[in-house]
């Protein structure tokens, strides 16, 4: 979407707001110190939200800062931790979305929870067929002709009932999704319902946003309130009355949208610099004359384009982005696991056209993967099997890999990066999150790789082993690697790299030297982002 | 949370690796105390002997199958590869013994032949399987059809070896004691596949891709090479199995190889190797193999009718799965 077409879209949106005097003065919802832990991991520390009839809240904050595991403990996808949720002053545990649904809470979720074999009708009452049962048969008939009303009740006149999900494009998915979850709480019978809509505009263009706009208004000034989560800033500002930032996992503060604009909010969600040793700034390299990767106008089909940059010798450069940005993606084609649709990929000035990231691995380039359970260890594996993954090659003595080069290897890393596991044949499963992390490390430091892409390297690990992590990239670029770092927050990948390129919506927006004396700070690169 | 977990699900997995590790070894001894203790002459030279010469080609095809199930995948074609080398190697002596020919290179040139075809079709199928992505589980099964109808194409009879090359596939009868020359054959393949899996690098990254092929691939391992280069050993395997059999009974049968599938698929799964793969061994494999022939064996001894020999199979294959499944990953089930 153009910058023009987003501020017509916007104009058109600011014109169907009302003014917010009609909100009620009781809470509908609120949450107080809820706190979740995934492993050893907080997400979240104790944060605070509250709705009143009528409002639509702004959730805002950084990738990780805590906004999708609070609306999944809020709609029952998850329990939380700790701290209490209550909803018409009476206390609220929702045990699945099912349960949330029939006391009022809906979501209309990040990732499209239609099933798209079935027909619009079918998903708008799925899970509530029995309510249109004719003996014992289902009456497809009334299904589809209250489906209709559904629809209707949202703007939408023009998708039949009986049209296949998958047949529809995103966007019409998207508004379906939503006049399902209005459906869901309309029929739990409370007159003021909380909706909870994560990142809905993505993929929607500017007459859908509006239309979207226009809903969210019209379901507020029903009564029911509304939790509204998105990247973009813009939307916030105009179609909320009211934001909170959140950042690690804590509540920042809430004020009312007519106070707030982009650089107060921008400078509450990246909030105080960490300090230079958290980083180990004194140990930061200057990158090297020599250029060990070069991207030229690498493009991914609808995914990034125009992508141009140089890695150093020593050097380490942060993609910064939040997610859908095409940050990742990049990380993914310079790893070999995705073929670019555009441009060209060189290393140490040799032209490569990888198809698979063994072939990557043998020109030294190796990526840690961002979700460390899915792609980054073995799990039935041991410590020293998950170890010598990339290189078991290098520990063969003829055919054979030699099983004490392997344990020799092992103990090295368990030793040099303080792993704590019972030894080297203990199964990776036993581990915690932040020496599972290490183990992988140890893997691509064993590999031998000169280019690493790391890929939300302190993703799910705690602040020590983080540290310790921020530590062993301070030794690649010693010793003359070259690193490509995806921040889990924007603070950290300032704090680590020597250069910065800021992506949105699949475009580079901006670069940043960052050296260790002369960080840019956190808003200015924040704010080329969202 | 996690610690608990973690302590809760290795405190379940050890005791299923108890199970795995022992329950073929108890079956091996229970089974060989019953029928000892009811039938005379069990544990005879003679009915040893046929025991264990029985089990050689059992105890290929179920090498490769290992290899297969440790990565996640499953070929059920084995038994009807087996079929076809066995009618094209008997076919192929039928053919030859005319030519002139020595009788041995006709022997060779027959058992070349019938190795090339199990090559190709193993090929053949981990390339469907991994390039197309087409589930090994029906891509076997299409397979399994197909040389099933080529088997009973190439001869719908079972055809005999010629008594004039009969001295060719005499090897087969060679005995040392009770021990056979075909199962220390068996054996030696079986022990070969073990260290290759156990101590190469690319039979190690068998292990990690059943144990999380996404991150074998993005640690750098050649998946798809690996995967297929497997199924095409797989293929070797089993149409030397094919050949075992023709040199066994000295003649061919086009449907040979179909009680097979069952029975390889069984001897893994009491062998200890997990369907989900990344779990299991060689070793493991030979007792289940061991098991799964004292059985059939003993029923043979006993009388039972051959119809009802499958039900007891089948029964042991969902026993010994049931036991040793990993349900510690909630709503997922494997294949």
């Amino acid at each position: 979407m153009s910058e023009m077409e987003r501020n017509e879209a916007q104009a058109a949106a600011v014109e169907t707001a009302q003014p917010a005097g009609h909100i009620g003065t009781d809470v509908l919802f609120s949450a107080k110190d809820i706190t979740k832990t995934f492993g050893g991991t907080q997400a979240l520390k104790g944060v605070e939200l509250e709705v009143h009839p009528g409002e639509i809240v702004g959730l805002v904050g950084e990738n990780g800062a805590g906004k999708s595991t609070l609306l999944k403990i809020i709609i029952g996808a998850q329990p939380q931790t700790a701290g209490t949720m209550t909803l018409h002053g009476k206390p609220y545990a929702p045990k699945t979305p099912m349960d949330a649904n029939r006391e009022g809470v809906g979501m209309v979720f990040q990732e499209q929870s239609l099933i798209v074999t079935l027909n619009v009708a079918q998903n708008i009452f799925f899970g509530h067929e029995k309510d249109f049962k004719s003996g014992p048969v289902i009456n497809w008939g009334r299904m589809n002709k209250e489906a209709a009303e559904v629809l209707a009740d949202v703007d939408i006149t023009d998708i039949p009932p009986t049209k296949k999900v998958s047949d529809l494009n995103f966007a019409t998915r998207q508004m379906v999704e939503i006049a399902k979850v209005m459906n869901v709480t309309k029929q739990s019978g409370t007159d003021h319902c909380l909706i909870l809509l994560d990142e809905p505009t993505s993929v929607l263009n500017e007459a859908e946003v509006e239309n979207l706009y226009k809903q969210m208004r019209k379901i507020a000034d029903r009564g029911h309130g509304i939790i509204f989560v998105s990247h973009h800033l813009d939307e916030i500002l105009h179609i909320t009355d009211r934001i909170y930032v959140y950042k690690d996992g804590t509540s920042v503060g809430s004020l009312d949208t007519k106070d707030a604009n982009e650089a107060k909010l921008y400078e509450m969600m990246v909030g105080h610099d960490t300090t230079t040793e958290y980083y180990h700034l004194d140990r930061q390299t200057v990158p090297q004359e020599e250029v060990l990767l070069e991207a030229k106008d690498l493009g991914l089909h609808g995914v990034f384009k125009h992508v141009n940059f140089q890695l150093h010798k020593g050097e380490v450069l942060g993609l910064c982005g939040v997610v859908g940005s095409g940050a990742e993606e990049v990380c993914e084609v310079l790893c070999g696991d995705e073929k670019p649709s555009f441009g060209e990929i060189y290393i140490r000035g040799k032209q490569m056209k990888f198809s698979s990231p063994k072939q990557a691995l043998k020109e030294g380039v190796l990526m840690i993967p961002k979700e460390r359970l899915f792609e980054g260890i073995v799990s039935t594996l041991s410590v020293e099997d998950n170890i010598s993954l990339s290189n078991a090659s290098e520990l063969a003595k003829g055919p054979f890999v030699s099983a004490q080069a392997v344990r020799e290897q092992a103990n090295k890393w368990i030793q040099d990066l303080r792993i704590k596991t019972n030894g080297p044949k203990e199964l990776l499963r036993q581990l915690s999150g932040g020496n599972q992390q290490k183990v992988v490390f140890s893997r691509a430091l064993a590999s031998g790789a000169e280019i690493l892409l790391l890929n939300h390297p302190t993703r799910g690990v705690d602040v020590g082993a983080k540290e310790e992590i921020y530590a062993l990239i301070r030794n690649m670029t010693d010793e003359g690697k070259a690193v490509i770092v995806l921040g889990d927050t924007t603070d950290e990948c300032i704090g680590l790299c020597s250069r910065l390129l800021v992506m949105k919506d699949g475009l580079v927006t901006g670069e940043f030297e960052a050296p260790a004396d002369h960080k840019p700070s956190q808003v200015d690169v924040v704010s080329l982002m969202m | 949370m996690s610690t608990k977990t973690t302590a809760l699900s290795g405190g379940r997995s050890s005791l299923r690796d108890n199970i795995t590790r022992y329950f073929s070894f108890s079956a091996i001894i229970i089974l060989v105390v019953v029928l000892t203790a009811t039938q005379d002459n069990f544990l005879g030279q003679m009915n040893l002997r046929n025991l264990l010469r029985d089990t050689a080609p059992l105890m290929i095809m179920s090498a490769g199958m290992t290899m297969v199930l440790l990565f996640g995948s499953i070929d059920l074609s084995m038994g009807a590869v087996c079929s076809v080398s066995n009618v094209t190697y008997v076919h192929l002596l039928l053919y030859f013994q005319d030519s002139g020919m020595n009788a041995a290179v006709v022997n060779l040139l027959a058992m070349g032949i019938s190795l090339l075809f199990g090559l190709a079709s193993g090929l053949a199928l981990g390339f469907i399987h991994v390039k197309l992505k087409v589930p090994s589980f029906i891509a076997s099964l299409g397979f399994m059809s197909l040389w099933q109808s080529v088997a009973l194409l190439i001869t719908m009879n079972p055809e005999s070896v010629p008594k004039v090359l009969w001295p060719a596939v005499d090897w087969y009868k060679i005995v040392f004691g009770v021990v056979g020359l075909p199962l220390i054959i068996a054996l030696i393949i079986i022990l070969f596949i073990h260290c290759v899996t156990r101590f190469t690098p690319s039979g190690r990254a068998i292990f990690a891709i059943g144990g999380n092929e996404r991150t074998a691939r993005v640690a750098g391992m050649g998946v798809d090479s690996t995967k297929i280069l497997v199924f095409a050993i797989n293929g070797v395997l089993a149409a030397l199995a094919g050949i075992f059999l023709a040199a066994n009974l000295r003649s061919s049968a086009p449907t040979i190889g179909d009680p097979f599938t069952l029975k390889i698929v069984a001897a893994c799964a009491l062998g200890g190797t997990s369907l989900a793969g990344g779990k299991g061994s060689e070793l493991g494999t030979i007792l289940g193999v061991f098991t799964v022939s004292i059985i059939e064996n003993g029923m043979n001894f006993i009388g039972v009718n051959a119809y009802y020999q499958n039900i007891v199979f089948g029964i042991f294959v969902l026993a010994a799965i049931a036991l040793t499944v990993d349900r510690s990953i909630r709503g997922q089930i494997v294949k």
